[in-house]
């Protein structure tokens, strides 16, 4: 098991990454709302640029506030170091800019949320970084899609919408033999139900915006480096290996190993990229990340008992949850996810897509929107929204259908969710009958 | 940098910049199953501001090739080979618990090698649990878990960093995973003659102690700076793995003394 810290997980989740300050002994984390950092010297401010003493300089790359919850997700992960971006998917093009240069290449699976999708299959491209895509637990399409200039393999451990499961230790096993890490996306499994990086996993990722802040009020996005990946012995990332001119030459994982991704990505992506993480919304997930162990539990138990109540109504004509016993993903849902797979949940409605839509129109407790891993239940149509700028080829490859309703389960009384999904049941049946 | 050593591949970090025997040099020596990287918040510093920096990885640590060495006084002596090899005339020592027995070791056998010796969380023996030693025979991991847990202080077991976002007992964790603990655990268990030598060192000394260090006890420390006639330090709320947990503050009072030895010498010129 990877460790950062010999506290209980619950423990972590509430005090890691931050002691009382001396001056006031704030017991919550304070707010450092500023951009700067005053020097105590020249010199001071010198040797902080040069990262001859950890400091604080600008707020783009590094925030008292952040840091305590960069702090707190690496030690829930059992990672050497974590950077906080603005959002999920800058923390994803962070890890993707920082491991491929132009000419580079990478595998993902194909099962994995549509932004994410476009930012491989089109963004990225034109900086000159190639992406090949592969059923997520196909391990001959993956060992045959690595090239000499692939830098990463990529996968969501539950993927978005489709639930998939990725077989983290199958797929860090072929990455590895190649001398390539793995990085997953593990944002609907919190590290309260799977810690990736205990599998094999090399990086992390996560838009916190969803269950780590667990009450949709904060846009965020974290990487942990898992720092056990050997770059030096990987010899494909000269980055990390060789001198990088606008540090002096430094040589990250000479001077820093298993945390020199963090450092370069702290370095190189927080300075020119400055995808940064507000220290306000940076205090607006901690809060969140307090009680993660306690809502994932109710949010796992309640996505158990309205996946076995949907399975019971008529109008619904199929159902998906990754460790339901009739998923071909249950026995690998099982072990990865021994506290349950998370609360997303995906059915198929009757009247197809009319029939889609009236029943997320009349719902009154469960929100329609574009977010998931809110306290309160949610509910999306995939092939409207979030995977609209796909084709059907891709959307049916990244296990969507036109009938998908999502749902993001919450932790309101299950009786509610209940009552409110039979509402949306009974204008489904009308559109069905009036065709 | 790299250099050949009894034959070996040996790296030693330099800060960040070239080795340059033309300036006032400082040799860091890491403690048990740790490496260069332990100083990787002082060396930087030191080659920036007018030093050379030599901080090498022990053999069969990390960087450096070679079977790992099996005693105190071999490592003291392999010390000697060093400097000579990396073309250094003389430097001030700085060494990190174990890494301080090679230190005292290297004052006895090659004191013409030594313009300072500097001690951080050590003390003239440092005796290990035999459940210690017999773990690191069996599990090496389950023994980092040991040193981790009792080495760190509270700070850095509530996860705090003087590093922003990075996670000290992690890092701790995978460069111990790779290194040989029972070789170092053992050596430094079966050195005894901290005392000793004490006695026959006549070089500028001191100690920088943690107040919270449960492996090398403030206790011990005090008792030997004594014998040392070295100046102490003691950093509070910290614990033994002092150079990561209190970078700065270890920082300074290096500064302190090897600076003001180079104004010295410079002053006497």
């Amino acid at each position: 098991m990877s460790r950062a810290s010999y506290l209980k997980p619950d423990t972590v989740a509430l005090h890691a990454g931050y002691v009382p300050e001396s001056d006031h002994g704030s017991r919550a984390v304070p707010i450092y709302q500023t951009t700067s950092y005053v020097f105590e010297s020249v010199s001071d401010g010198s040797s902080l640029f040069n990262v001859e003493q950890g400091g604080h300089i600008y707020s783009r790359i590094t925030n008292p506030t952040v840091a305590v919850l960069e702090q707190r997700i690496a030690a829930l992960e059992g990672g050497s170091g974590a950077i906080c971006t603005a959002s999920g998917m800058s923390a994803l093009f962070t890890a993707f800019i920082t491991l491929c240069s132009a000419g580079d290449h990478l595998v993902s699976a194909t099962q994995i949320y549509g932004s994410t999708a476009t930012l491989l299959k089109h963004t990225i491209k034109r900086l000159g970084i190639e992406c090949s895509f592969i059923p997520i637990n196909d391990e001959q399409a993956l060992r045959d899609a690595i090239q000499p200039n692939t830098k990463m393999v990529f996968c969501e451990s539950i993927g978005n919408p489709g639930l998939e499961i990725a077989d983290i230790p199958a797929i860090s096993a072929i990455a590895h033999e190649a001398g390539i890490p793995l990085v997953v996306d593990a944002t609907f499994a919190t590290p309260s139900l799977c810690r990736p990086i205990d599998h094999g996993a090399d990086i992390v990722v996560h838009s916190v915006t969803k269950w780590m802040g667990g009450h949709g009020v904060a846009i965020g996005g974290a990487i942990v480096d898992g720092g056990r990946f050997d770059w030096a012995q990987s010899g494909r990332f000269p980055e990390l290996t060789e001198p990088y001119a606008p540090f002096h030459g430094i040589r990250f994982w000479e001077e820093f190993g298993p945390s020199a991704l963090a450092m370069k990505m702290r370095a190189e992506s927080m300075r020119d990229v400055g995808a940064a993480m507000s220290p306000h919304n940076a205090f607006l997930i901690l809060q969140g990340i307090e009680t993660l162990n306690l809502r994932m539990k109710q949010h796992v138990a309640n996505a158990r008992q309205l996946l076995e109540w949907l399975q019971q109504q008529e109008s619904v004509i199929w159902t998906n949850y990754p460790d339901m016993e009739s998923n071909p993903s249950h026995t690998l849902a099982a072990t990865l996810f021994p506290q349950g797979a998370g609360s997303m949940l995906c059915f198929g409605v009757v009247g197809g897509r009319a029939g889609g839509a009236a029943f997320i129109d009349s719902l009154q407790l469960a929100s329609n929107l574009a977010n998931v891993g809110d306290a309160r239940t949610l509910v999306l149509h995939p092939a409207s929204t979030t995977h609209s700028r796909l084709t059907v080829a891709d959307m049916k490859a990244a296990g969507i259908s036109e009938d998908m309703i999502r749902v993001s389960v919450g932790i309101e009384d299950i009786a509610d969710i209940k009552a409110d999904f039979m509402r949306g049941f009974k204008a489904a049946q009308r559109v069905e009958r009036a065709a | 940098m790299y250099l050949e050593v009894r034959g070996n591949r040996t790296y030693a970090a330099t800060g960040g910049k070239e080795f340059d025997n033309g300036l006032p040099t400082v040799m860091f020596v890491h403690g048990s199953g740790l490496d260069h990287r332990s100083w990787a918040l002082q060396t930087r510093w030191f080659a920036y501001n007018g030093y050379s920096v030599l901080a090498p990885d022990l053999p069969g640590h990390s960087l450096s090739a070679g079977k790992p060495l099996t005693s105190i006084e071999d490592m003291g002596a392999w010390l000697a080979e060093f400097i000579r090899a990396a073309g250094a005339d003389s430097v001030h020592a700085v060494g990190h618990s174990q890494g301080f027995l090679d230190v005292l070791e290297l004052a006895r056998q090659a004191p013409e090698l030594l313009k300072s010796i500097t001690g951080i969380g050590t003390a003239g023996a440092i005796p290990v649990n035999p459940a210690l030693i017999d773990a690191a025979a069996d599990n090496a991991g389950a023994a980092a878990e040991m040193l981790l847990m009792w080495g760190f202080g509270p700070d850095a077991q509530y996860g705090v960093s003087a590093v922003p976002g990075m996670q000290p007992i992690a890092i701790g964790r995978q460069i111990m995973a790779r290194n040989p603990l029972y070789e170092d655990l053992v050596a430094c268990n079966e050195y005894h003659n901290g005392s000793t030598v004490a006695k026959g060192i006549d070089l500028p000394s001191q100690l920088i102690l943690a107040r919270k260090d449960l492996l090398t006890p403030v206790k011990a420390g005090l008792a030997f700076a004594e014998e040392l006639n070295a100046r102490v330090t003691i950093i509070e709320r910290y614990g033994h793995m002092l150079p990561i947990e209190a970078p700065r503050q270890t920082l300074d009072k290096l500064r302190e003394l090897i600076g003001g030895l180079e104004r010295s010498a410079r002053g006497n010129k």
